[in-house]
């Protein structure tokens, strides 16, 4: 792990831990709906906090929104060139396909993110908050890890076919 | 699957197929599409009332302009054919909507023939191929101040296999070079494409074993030997011209060196295109398994978190271990 | 666009046969087992099937990650690519084991080498191994067809009861690993309705009615009304195809035959047995008349032995198994002109004239001699009955209920047959999602297809 790499994920942690800190709170607005605050777009001060923003560099950030009963997390994930962008999207893509496997995992990205998470009171009640950090962190990890890896892949089997198919015309 | 073969299994299998049930004295009765890439249809028929020949109709995108870079298309494919025993191109009685007809007389035909047939796209596309490498040769024969005057003078050939993708093929005395246009509709395609034609160019710098395959070089503009021609075509794509990349090969006299290798060096230059848009498409499959496998684990991940649900000690069990239901 | 020129590809994955050919053509191209045998490699088990990979361990997923070291695999695929000029050098590069699979009948050879291991990524009807089936669908299209997917339409088939999660990963697969030009994902029970439009006795080329599917695993009672499969009324009986063979076997093997291997089974079983209409009636015929009985020649590849094995009751009492399940299986006692009536009494009570109206049959078990005619035979007495007492009990007259089943020409590949007829339409491509679809509205946009037209 590099340099950097490691303070980062620790504030993200600690600003996680922080963040998750949910009460069952019912809407102000609408009687008997119950909805995470700060999906809906108010202004309120006692129900948004404020928001946090953690940046390694210009292409490694973290926004945490807390709000009384939903912290949305949203991740920026290194993307240096065309390839890795246009990696990046696939994978998120294809994680968001399957979002409710994820259960916290938002079906589309806050805008400028590659990937965002809403965690509400729910799913602190029904997971340890903890283990739950823990995967958000362990994800941060094996995105970039999977992302230079395919990146790798996508160069290793380019080569393999070209020179396959040059060999062809070995006499 | 590494390489895709030229010859068309299908038809081959088709072919043999009926072959089999006619020596057994029970022959087909056959109706059949097959389709190959780039825009070809193929079309395997019994011929009217004659139990022991089929018809095999060809229609491709090429076919055109293959026709257009030199006098005889038909004539080469009558002699292509005529080698084989057992078939024929039929000169007048083509089928209607196909470009060409071959007559398979099934009671002489042999396994090499039917691999004929099942090469009839390739040596559609190999005309101008072949006529390329017979100039090559013709001019290299000249005297010094000729070879580089009728080189020069020699046009590029144009072979439209596709839409909005063409071959250019143009004949110098000491090389033959092969240019191919190639666009992408897809993003990630594109992006994955030039991955792949980057490693075509620097393979051969790379691996000392390949130094003797053509050389391999990009651009994104027309090269020289074609932009005469290029410019000609160039119109009905002119507003997806950014995405556009040109990809050359340089083939030398060693590789046209004697037939069997021309017809090589042609089924494997034919390929091209399928070829590397097959190899893009498997590492896209091979992501997908991979992220597939991320998304297992992630989930296994997210699962431990899960406070187990089920209040173990609300729920009564026998004594054998079965819940209670009340 | 000239890919509007090109034959759109009709593709039926089934758990035991894939049935894969262009549109317009009366029988598929290729039929072949859906397997696949992949590269075997203690190391690489990552990549292999969810049973023995995913849940390995964490030595499997660290080299799985890695994706490399295991020089076996390599090695072998690269001699078999014959490159032995650069199998030195690509030895040791990573990443293409994904390459070295075959399918289908290559794949059962390949698989009795030591270097390969075998799986069907089909269960139930159902796609379970995702990894395995992106590959046979990629071989299937550049090996088999050779075809370049972003030319050509797709029509494929699925299971009554898919789950929609499925049909997008389908979609999936098909638009962002092959760029496919369109897609339309037809439900087999609907095609095999289709198919049955060739039969002359068919007149208004409706989309109701019952279809029984039978192939080899495991037989399907599938009521659809107008496009839609009735879900909950599908019924499925335990008895199909192998276990017909199954029975002849045990039938020769009490006689003593010299031969009662499987493979001679099956071969009485598509050559020999035809449906009766009274077993008992069909015993005394066999007794008077000799002639009745066959005799099936085993000779051996070089033609050098000889077994003569009879063929006798099995003839009729074989097929028999399905209206009277108690003669062969012990568990499962309902015959199958029963089945039909439940399933047909378990949908609404209006589309039920039009169920009975139209029966249809599909897959290889249903192409006994008579099977049919049979079935209706014994569905109409059923259904006769029940008018019966419901006219002496309400003192009423009734209109009565037509029972018609219809055998066809096409049976054994019907559902294929029946995407055949569908894909060579002209609107086939507007019933399609297209590529640019995709991109528009991701892939919920193959949860919903529209129905085709009655022609």
């Amino acid at each position: 792990m590099s340099q950097s790499l490691r303070p980062y994920l620790t504030a993200v942690r600690f600003s996680l831990q922080a963040a998750l800190n949910l009460s069952n709170f019912s809407s102000q607005e609408v009687e008997r709906h119950n909805r995470p605050e700060v999906e809906v777009g108010n202004t309120s001060a006692e129900l948004l906090l404020q928001p946090m923003h953690i940046a390694r560099n210009e292409h490694e950030q973290v926004l945490i929104e807390p709000s009384v009963n939903s912290v949305r997390m949203s991740i920026k994930v290194k993307q240096a060139d065309e390839i890795e962008q246009i990696l990046v999207h696939k994978f998120t893509n294809f994680l968001e396909q399957r979002a409710e496997n994820f259960y916290v995992l938002r079906r589309v990205p806050v805008p400028g993110y590659s990937i965002s998470f809403l965690i509400t009171n729910k799913h602190t009640e029904t997971m340890i908050t903890e283990k739950l950090i823990e995967f958000i962190i362990d994800f941060m990890e094996e995105v970039d890890k999977e992302i230079s890896e395919m990146k790798l892949f996508l160069n290793a089997r380019a080569r393999f076919a070209a020179e396959a198919y040059l060999e062809q015309f070995v006499y | 699957m590494l390489h895709l073969k030229p010859h068309n299994l299908l038809v081959q299998k088709t072919l043999t197929e009926a072959l089999e049930a006619y020596n057994n004295g029970s022959p087909l009765t056959l109706d059949r599409i097959i389709s190959d890439y780039d825009y070809t249809t193929l079309h395997i028929t019994n011929d009217d009332g004659d139990k022991s020949s089929l018809l095999v109709s060809i229609r491709t995108k090429a076919t055109q302009s293959c026709n257009e870079t030199g006098s005889d298309l038909k004539g080469f494919l009558e002699q292509k054919f005529e080698e084989a025993p057992g078939l024929a191109l039929s000169g007048d009685k083509k089928e209607a909507g196909y470009d060409f007809t071959v007559t398979v007389n099934l009671s002489q035909i042999t396994a090499e023939s039917i691999v004929q047939v099942s090469l009839f796209k390739i040596l559609v596309m190999s005309y101008p191929f072949y006529l390329a490498f017979g100039q090559s040769t013709h001019f290299s024969q000249l005297n010094e101040v000729d070879q580089v005057e009728k080189s020069k003078e020699a046009t590029a050939m144009v072979i439209k296999y596709r839409d909005d993708e063409n071959i250019y093929i143009k004949p110098s005395f000491d090389r033959v070079t092969v240019i191919f246009e190639t666009i992408f509709q897809d993003e990630t395609d594109k992006v994955f494409g030039k991955v792949f034609l980057q490693e075509f160019v620097d393979a051969r710098k790379r691996n000392r074993f390949i130094q003797s395959a053509p050389q391999v070089l990009f651009s994104h503009e027309p090269p020289l030997e074609i932009q005469q021609v290029a410019r000609q075509h160039a119109s009905t794509a002119a507003d997806k011209k950014s995405s556009r990349r040109f990809i050359t090969f340089v083939l030398f006299p060693r590789h046209y060196a004697s037939d069997e290798l021309m017809f090589t060096s042609i089924s494997q230059l034919a390929l091209f295109r399928n070829y590397f848009h097959y190899h893009i498409k498997c590492a896209k499959a091979y992501m997908h398994s991979r992220m597939r496998y991320r998304v297992d684990t992630f989930i296994k991940v997210l699962n431990r978190a899960k406070v187990d649900d089920e209040g173990e000690s609300e729920s009564r069990r026998t004594f054998t271990g079965r819940k209670m239901v009340y | 666009m000239s890919y509007l020129n090109n034959p759109a590809v009709v593709m039926d994955n089934g758990t035991g046969l894939t049935k894969l050919g262009f549109a317009g053509n009366d029988s598929p191209s290729w039929v072949f087992p859906t397997a696949i045998a992949t590269a075997q490699s203690g190391k690489s088990s990552g990549t292999g099937s969810k049973t023995s990979g995913f849940g390995a361990s964490a030595t499997a997923q660290s080299s799985y990650v890695s994706g490399g070291g295991n020089s076996t695999s390599a090695t072998d695929f690269n001699s078999l690519a014959s490159s032995t000029l650069i199998s030195n050098n690509l030895a040791g590069k990573r990443g293409t084991e994904d390459l070295d699979f075959y399918i289908g009948n290559e794949a059962l050879v390949a698989s009795q080498g030591p270097s390969y291991s075998l799986s069907y990524p089909i269960r139930h009807g159902q796609v379970e191994n995702w990894d395995h089936m992106e590959r046979f669908w990629e071989n299937s299209i550049f090996k088999y067809l050779r075809t370049e997917p972003e030319d050509h339409f797709f029509l494929l088939t699925e299971p009554p009861l898919n789950p929609p999660e499925n049909r997008q990963q389908v979609a999936e697969i098909f638009f962002e690993s092959f760029n496919c030009a369109g897609l339309y994902i037809a439900v087999q029970a609907v095609l095999a309705l289709a198919a049955s439009w060739t039969s002359s006795k068919v007149t208004d080329r409706s989309l109701t009615g019952t279809v029984i599917d039978s192939g080899d695993g495991v037989t399907h009672v599938i009521p659809v009304a107008e496009g839609y499969v009735i879900g909950s009324a599908i019924k499925n009986i335990p008895i199909a195809g192998r276990d017909i063979t199954l029975f002849i076997q045990s039938l020769l093997r009490e006689r003593g035959e010299q031969d009662a291997s499987l493979r001679v089974a099956e071969r009485i079983k598509q050559e020999y047995c035809y449906v009766c209409p009274d077993i008992v009636k069909e015993f005394n015929k066999f007794d008077r008349d000799t002639e009745k009985f066959a005799q099936f020649i085993v000779e051996n590849k070089e033609k050098t032995s000889r077994k003569v094995v009879d063929v006798g009751y099995e003839r009729f009492l074989a097929p028999e198994i399905f209206f009277n399940p108690e003669i062969a299986s012990s568990d499962f006692l309902t015959p199958l002109p029963v089945v039909v009536d439940e399933t047909i009494q378990a949908c609404p009570i209006d589309v039920r004239k039009g169920l009975y109206n139209n029966i249809v049959l599909s897959g290889g078990s249903t192409m006994f001699k008579d099977f049919g005619r049979r079935l209706q035979r014994d569905l109409k007495g059923i259904v006769n009955d029940r008018i019966a007492q419901s006219e002496k009990l309400s003192g009423t007259r009734s209109t009565g209920v037509d029972v018609s089943v219809i055998s066809h020409k096409r049976q054994r590949n019907a559902v294929w047959f029946g995407g055949s007829l569908l894909a060579q339409t002209g609107e086939f491509k507007s019933y399609c999602h297209t590529k640019q679809d995709y991109e528009e509205y991701g892939p919920d946009i193959v949860r919903n297809f529209s129905l085709f037209n009655m022609i």
